[in-house]
């Protein structure tokens, strides 16, 4: 009964940490995409990391052209972000599939190195009506390959390449020309992000103080402030995690330590016997600790296998993404090193919750305890 | 080993009231001998035996091991006398449940830190002498009463001990196996030349002992001797 209690609540334990280490990564990945760089989104978006969440579209060649006129600003890439419940309306933080429009001369200032998998098919060219590229994940989702047409919003794009990413962002992704994007979600000379590099050395904090007051319907962020915004998201998601982490331990000491100390009085007479034969203190300490011990590492080892198994079920219950694709990236969701965390968290705590027992067994009168038996 | 007590009293408080069930006990258990001790239920066999066995401390008196007052020994070296120069025997038998019989009789050996090898050997040897050689591996919910006592037995005699204890170790018996059991108790005090202190109310081990000694209301009077 012990073994099951602490492997529920080790179970409880993976699934809520594995959850909440997978949304703060996704996170922080993000910034990622954008490092060093100011976004530009309208006054009213809310912006986690790289994703405007709500807010209204930024007319594209107004804004583009007042942002080249502001000194400091050095390469101007404007970019549409369409998730599928669309723009302006709020969606869970970190969306499972979207659209990224950007002009195709600045894929790679946005997306770095990322290659091709299979280093098959190619980039869509400024020509490209049809064209668009997708992240690895929705690729295998749907067997999507090179050269596959699929329909979007009414219209047939070809897929000619898939990209080769392991950012949960990209591979989520359909990446897109600007200008399709825009013809394709009907938002012509629409945007909803403007990165802007700063000339090197220029103060990002000096730039974005002077395209706030030259357009005032913009929210001009740094690098820093983004982070700044997220901050405390990241530290109340960590702090619930550890919360609930504490709580769940708290819990397993208190079901350990209640057992044993029944288990141990349910056995007085055979600690008692052992006193009565001699045996030193340390051995009946120990006797008590290793029982109290071998429930943690079974209950351990049940709970993480229950464990990792619940944050897949989750996974693939909040993205919709069928639970077999979480199996590759297992060890991405679930590291080694946190369930071996979680394994030593809970043998700790479980020897913690067999301390007071065993003082207990220690401690009997043996006379009382054998004639009490007779 | 020589045990002596002297002036040797317990009182137990129970709620407002008080009981003393080992009254101003004075008497000497010399090397070799088998002492009975016998009295009624209640009368403070048991509460004796666990004073002289150091399981227990006296409210007043004082027992002495090999002329050591050993009241002022530490809890560490009273286990230590224990393990190594006492064997218990006890009414209920006491074997650990989870352990087999030959585990039980190589737990004293194991906790004396003896090598598993020599554990094994003698644990064999031991069960043999007590009739038990085809019974090893079963756990003492498989034995019958009179061969858990058996096992009980060989048990105390795991580290070679110079008094074994006896808390009433037919008490649970029928009349033939409790014949067995105190023939074996004695054959064990003859042959190893161990101490024998057993407390009893069961007429066939007065028939044996060297000193039989009567107890009642924790008075402890010597009724014959040979």
């Amino acid at each position: 009964m012990c073994i099951i209690g602490v492997a529920l609540a080790t179970t409880f334990a993976v699934a809520v940490g594995a959850a909440t280490m997978r949304y703060t990564t996704v996170i922080k990945e993000m910034n990622v995409l954008f490092s060093g760089q100011i976004m530009v989104v309208s006054k009213d978006a809310i912006v986690i990391q790289a994703i405007p969440i709500g807010g209204g579209m930024l007319p594209q060649n107004y804004t583009e052209k007042r942002i080249q006129n502001v000194t400091g600003a050095e390469k101007i890439v404007p970019i549409l972000f369409v998730t599928p419940l669309g723009i302006g309306q709020i969606i869970q933080p970190v969306p499972v599939n979207f659209s990224m429009g950007i002009p195709v001369e600045y894929w790679q200032l946005i997306l770095g190195p990322t290659p091709l998998r299979g280093k098959a098919g190619h980039f869509p060219t400024n020509e490209s009506s049809n064209e668009v590229v997708v992240g690895p994940s929705l690729a295998d989702q749907y067997n999507w390959t090179v050269g596959l047409p699929i329909t979007v919003m009414g219209h047939e794009l070809e897929i000619v390449g898939i990209l080769d990413t392991k950012l949960a962002l990209l591979s989520r992704c359909v990446l897109m020309p600007l200008r399709l994007a825009q013809e394709l979600y009907n938002y012509r000379d629409s945007i909803n992000i403007i990165t802007v590099k700063p000339i090197q050395g220029f103060s990002q904090k000096n730039l974005t103080d002077t395209m706030e007051n030259q357009l005032p319907y913009i929210n001009a962020l740094t690098e820093d402030e983004r982070n700044d915004m997220i901050q405390p998201v990241l530290a109340q998601v960590e702090t619930w995690n550890t919360g609930i982490q504490t709580v769940i331990f708290l819990m397993s000491l208190i079901l350990v330590m209640t057992v044993t100390v029944m288990s141990v009085s349910e056995r007085r007479r055979d600690f008692a016997t052992l006193d009565a034969m001699g045996a030193p203190l340390s051995y009946v300490f120990r006797v008590v600790i290793f029982e109290t011990s071998l429930i943690g590492v079974l209950g351990g080892i049940l709970g993480i296998a229950f464990g990792s198994l619940a944050a897949l079920v989750l996974a693939s219950l909040y993205t919709n993404i069928p639970l077999a694709m979480f199996f590759p990236t297992f060890y991405e969701i679930i590291p080694p090193f946190y369930m071996l965390e979680i394994f030593l968290a809970v043998v700790f705590v479980c020897c913690l919750g067999g301390i007071i027992p065993a003082i207990n067994a220690t401690r009997m009168r043996i006379a009382e305890v054998l004639r009490a038996e007779y | 080993m020589e045990i002596k007590t002297v002036d040797l009293t317990k009182i137990y408080s129970v709620g407002s009231s008080t009981i003393t069930a080992v009254d101003k006990v004075s008497f000497e258990v010399n090397e070799a001998r088998f002492i009975a001790i016998v009295g009624p239920s209640g009368s403070g066999k048991s509460t004796l035996l666990n004073l002289v066995g150091l399981n227990d401390y006296p409210t007043l008196g004082k027992v002495f091991i090999d002329n050591a007052d050993a009241s002022l020994l530490s809890n560490s070296k009273r286990r230590k006398i224990r393990l190594f120069r006492m064997g218990f025997v006890f009414q209920t038998f006491n074997l650990l449940p989870t352990l087999t019989a030959l585990e039980n009789v190589e737990l004293p050996m194991s906790l004396a830190d003896k090598p598993p090898k020599k554990q094994r050997e003698k644990a064999l040897g031991l069960l043999e002498t007590v009739g038990l050689g085809k019974r090893l591996f079963h756990r003492p919910k498989e034995l019958s009463m009179g061969e858990m006592q058996r096992v009980a037995i060989a048990r105390a005699l795991a580290n070679n001990p110079e008094i074994i204890i006896a808390d009433e170790p037919t008490g649970e018996l029928d009349s033939k196996t409790s014949k067995e059991i105190i023939a074996l108790l004695f054959d064990i005090n003859r042959k190893e030349k161990a101490t024998v202190v057993v407390a009893t109310h069961d007429e066939k081990v007065v028939d044996v002992a060297d000193a039989i000694y009567s107890i009642q209301d924790g008075n402890l009077r010597l009724e014959s001797q040979r």
